[in-house]
């Protein structure tokens, strides 16, 4: 702005005006010099020929456009990275994978790195819309490192598509100072929904874990797309809609004002609410529910390739990413990571969860991501 | 009726002041006060991103109100002098452009680019290889979608004017064997003028403020309002409260400024007047 | 000769936006005529088919239509009855001294990004705003935010000011002279208000109204931002199907809908309210 508003000095306005004022140069000529200088400024600026550039830090850009969910890196991090590479990183905030796909789909997303969940990999691959990464260039990523349940997804016919970044479950968070009882399982959640909780309860905008742990509830499986099945949990949905406080996956707010008493939750969000109300309880179903992880990625075509693996690469060094997980409360999958981590972290039911509770836990499939009939029960549950 | 107005000015204020009080919060947090600070007032004038989101709007809301001005000047002119069908199917057009929800011209540009740079592009790639140029959502596809919304808006407020003019000084000027350019010039748009500035000011504050359309069509590049939504989901900061603030008092600094000008001119006026 | 000319400089002047109508609205919106008949591709987005299924399963949006049929008249209705009596302050009451700032004290709001302003409503209306004031009075667990109440106030407090300009300057134009003869041959106050205030401003709430209700109909902001994913409106349920579930066929079809709502509600309201008194033109521009 300053630099379009320097078109005209102070002065030379000043005199201008006071010209204009003595009456020896019509409005046309006035507004002319002062209007119109600004507006041809800030066109010009439209004229990439015509911009100045910034000096390149190295060969890597200045920028960095990533891609994530609510909550859910450690802003020292990026900044850090930003003083390193001189890469400024433009985070942008997505409620879903849908949603990301579907701006994928639609082109010109302008990303560098997006950050998509397990069951999500084979799709995009298949719709040629992220890259085989070239490991070279990550040499922080030691495949060994990590536990092969958390990063099978990510390897397709020999090649990684995505390297991880964390992992987590999905369960609820409890507000335990306005909610009598003990909670264990997906039956109360919605049961209490419909009943004393009328009004104080929130779901995901997000066709996996609303319709999944609405499965749950009758038991059957977290990526049932059996048609049966579906109908009932659409029952159990639409009957429960109006008594919730909202649908959306950026729960925190209203969580922590109060609007909120519970809340379908990942893993981060529960610490992190939990760090600062220890009220907040954290809930996995006895029933089940999801297990997953959370992957970088970089889609095809990006415009800044070299920043977007120097900025995997630098938050897959364990020191940054032990710092990632103390700050957002998501386990991490790497052994070098972990080595690094307090023993209270390390200890913390809400991100280690007992095993039994853990064996229950499913993946989501990837059929669920592309499956019209869950996509259109979200979409039927949220116009209801 | 004194306090029914008050209160209407309270409603329409409250939002704002909230707005302005919590950018010089020292907390991280909207509605959590932590004490005065101007703190976020320099991270936005530092975050290249916000700053860059305010250029690119300020771009193409110029260019909108250019574009939108020009071609519904023109339009508007042009419609005086047609008559029967063409003349009908243009008015329909122009309503039919009016009554489509912002949304719906969103999705439907939307898949209209979608579906024309995929069948383009291919074909690029074919003539020049590699290096070839691909056409994508950007600062083109929010301007066209924007100038589009606006046209109508502006040609309907050009032919009002127009509507209300006296003929006969356009007769008297042709009579005096003035060119029809001259004509224009001299006559009609002195006559026109008021019209043609709201509609560059509605179409630039249109423009501006338009979420919905660019959220469908600008690609990479984040709109003002793109890149407050996005801070809305993000968490707000204090940094987007700053934002607004900075625009909000940039437009009053402007108005108060044409209100100057305006009054200058109106005070010398009145004089001649009482001399004749 | 000369009319040959005349029809060129003519084409000339219309060319341009006669384009831009044809590239960006005519071939879109045809467009999306095509897509509403077509099929869901395997991943999401468009395949190409022939089928009604489409349009045979509006019926499930049935709710974002009706909130969106029942709250955009509301709203409209509202800002009208809560504009008229400040634009008649304005223009009758208020001497010109403090006029012209009144009236850009209206306008100034807009300048205030739309979504900050909606956003700030979300944070009155939530559990630390109004409600808390409201438990200190004894009132115990009062609701607003994610109501229809809280999207209805959103859409008044949105849009007021579009209302408020139309009928003051229908209201400016009324001669004062009128009411004092009104005056002076025994009207009462609200015989005046009836017989001449009213008639002379209905072409500016006409005009106020249209606005007002486009705007409501395609709105999608507020409903997101005050509704919590609650009260869906048409144009929510579109966002939904292109950046959700990808679903550009059904998405599609719901357009033509809404865009076919809307020309015939207008067409009706325009042959209601104003083909008798001959309006029509004046209320359009």
């Amino acid at each position: 702005m300053s630099d379009d508003t320097r078109q005209i000095s102070r002065k030379q306005f000043v005199e201008e005006l006071l010209r204009y004022r003595r009456g020896s140069v019509s409005r046309r000529h006035f507004l002319g010099i002062t209007g119109l200088g600004l507006a041809t400024a800030i066109l010009g600026q439209a004229v990439p020929g015509l911009r100045p550039r910034p000096a390149f830090a190295q060969d890597l850009g200045d920028t960095l456009n990533f891609t994530t969910w609510p909550n859910y890196f450690d802003q020292a991090n990026l900044d850090q990275f930003t003083k390193d590479t001189g890469v400024n990183i433009n985070v942008a905030v997505f409620g879903s994978n849908e949603e990301m796909l579907a701006k994928l789909q639609a082109g010109g997303t302008g990303w560098d790195v997006l950050v998509p969940t397990n069951y999500t990999i084979s799709t995009y691959k298949s719709l040629d819309l992220i890259e085989a990464l070239e490991l070279a260039q990550i040499p922080n990523f030691i495949e060994s490192d990590h536990d092969t349940r958390f990063i099978g997804e990510a390897k397709i016919d020999g090649a990684i598509y995505a390297v991880p970044k964390n992992w987590g479950t999905t369960g609820y968070v409890v507000n335990t100072a306005k909610v009598e009882g003990e909670m264990t399982t997906w039956k109360q959640f919605w049961d209490r929904t419909r009943d004393d909780l009328s009004g104080l309860v929130m779901v995901h905008d997000y066709q996996l874990t609303t319709i999944g742990n609405a499965l749950k509830y009758f038991g059957y499986s977290f990526n049932s797309i059996d048609p049966g099945e579906l109908a009932e949990a659409e029952k159990l949905l639409i009957e429960a809609k109006p008594h919730l406080f909202a649908i959306n996956s950026d729960y925190q707010p209203a969580m922590r004002a109060g609007d909120a008493v519970m809340s379908v939750a990942w893993t981060g969000d529960a610490s992190q609410l939990k760090r600062d109300i220890p009220e907040m309880h954290y809930v996995l179903g006895k029933e089940g529910g999801e297990i997953w992880t959370d992957f970088y990625a970089i889609p095809k075509g990006a415009q800044n390739r070299p920043a977007a693996y120097a900025f995997i690469n630098f938050m897959l060094d364990p020191a940054v990413n032990a710092k990632e997980v103390k700050a957002h409360g998501y386990p991490s999958t790497d052994k070098r990571t972990s080595a690094l981590l307090p023993q209270e972290v390390l200890s913390d039911p809400i991100l280690y969860p007992a095993q039994e509770l853990l064996s229950a836990l499913e993946f989501g499939a990837a059929a669920t991501l592309t499956d019209p009939n869950r996509a259109e029960l979200m979409a039927r549950f949220k116009s209801a | 009726m004194r306090w029914y107005v008050v209160a209407i000015y309270v409603f329409l204020y409250l939002p704002i002041a909230l707005i302005v009080v919590f950018s010089f919060n020292a907390g991280r947090y909207a509605m959590d006060w932590q004490g005065f600070s101007t703190e976020w007032y320099f991270k936005a004038f530092a975050n290249p991103f916000a700053m860059k989101a305010l250029r690119t709007s300020l771009v193409v809301a110029l260019w909108t109100a250019v574009l939108a001005t020009m071609l519904g000047t023109l339009a508007a002119l042009g419609l005086e002098r047609m008559q029967g069908w063409p003349r009908r199917a243009f008015d329909a057009l122009i309503y039919v452009a009016i009554m489509v929800p912002g949304v719906v011209i969103g999705i439907a540009t939307l898949i209209a680019f979608v579906t024309v740079f995929d069948a383009v592009n291919p074909f690029l790639a074919g003539l020049f290889g590699d290096a070839a140029p691909q056409l994508a959502m950007g600062l083109p596809t929010i301007i066209g979608a924007h100038v589009l919304f606006n046209l109508a808006v502006v040609i309907l407020i050009v032919r009002a004017r127009f509507a209300g003019l006296d003929r006969s000084l356009i007769e008297a000027s042709e009579d005096l064997y003035a060119t029809p350019f001259g004509t224009f010039r001299q006559v009609v748009l002195p006559m026109i003028f008021p019209a043609i500035l709201a509609s560059f000011l509605l179409s630039f504050t249109f423009s501006f403020e338009d979420f919905i359309i660019a959220f469908f069509v600008s690609g990479p590049d984040s709109t003002l309002p793109i890149y407050i939504f996005s801070s809305i989901r993000r968490g707000i900061t204090p940094e987007v409260n700053a934002i607004g603030t900075v625009v909000l008092a940039a437009s009053l600094s402007l108005l108060v400024i044409a209100q100057f000008l305006l009054r200058d001119r109106n005070a010398r006026r009145p004089a001649p007047d009482k001399a004749a | 000769m000369r009319q040959g000319r005349r029809t060129g400089t003519t084409a000339l002047l219309v060319g341009p936006a006669a384009a831009f109508f044809l590239l960006l609205l005519v071939l879109p919106l045809a467009v999306v005529v095509i897509y509403s008949f077509g099929e869901r591709g395997a991943a999401g987005g468009y395949s190409p088919a022939f089928t009604f299924d489409n349009y045979l399963s509006l019926a499930t949006r049935g709710q974002a239509f009706l909130n969106t049929l029942l709250l955009a008249p509301l709203g409209t209705l509202l800002c009208a009855l809560v504009a008229f009596p400040l634009a008649y302050f304005l223009a009758v009451k208020t001497s010109p001294r403090w006029r012209t700032m009144l009236l850009v004290l209206i306008i100034v709001p807009f300048w205030a990004s739309q979504l900050l302003r909606i956003y700030a409503w979300l944070l009155i209306l939530g559990n630390r705003g109004i409600p808390s004031l409201l438990d200190l009075l004894g009132m115990d667990g009062v609701r607003l935010i994610n109501t229809r109440f809280a999207v209805l106030l959103g859409m008044v407090y949105g849009y007021l000011p579009l209302m408020v300009f139309p009928i003051y300057v229908s209201l400016e134009k009324l001669d004062k002279r009128l009411l004092e003869a009104s005056a002076d041959l025994g009207a009462g106050a609200w015989g005046t208000f009836r017989q001449v205030t009213l008639p002379m401003s209905i072409a500016g709430v006409a005009t106020g109204s249209l606005l007002v209700f486009i705007l409501l109909m395609g709105e999608f902001i507020i409903p997101a931002l005050l509704g919590g994913g609650k009260v869906f409106f048409i144009g929510n349920a579109l966002v939904d199907l292109f950046l959700q579930s990808r679903n550009w066929p059904f998405g599609a079809a719901i357009a033509v809908s809404m865009v076919a709502i809307m020309l015939a509600t207008i067409a009706l309201y325009m042959r209601f309210m104003l083909g008798r008194s001959g309006l029509r033109q004046q209320a359009l521009v």
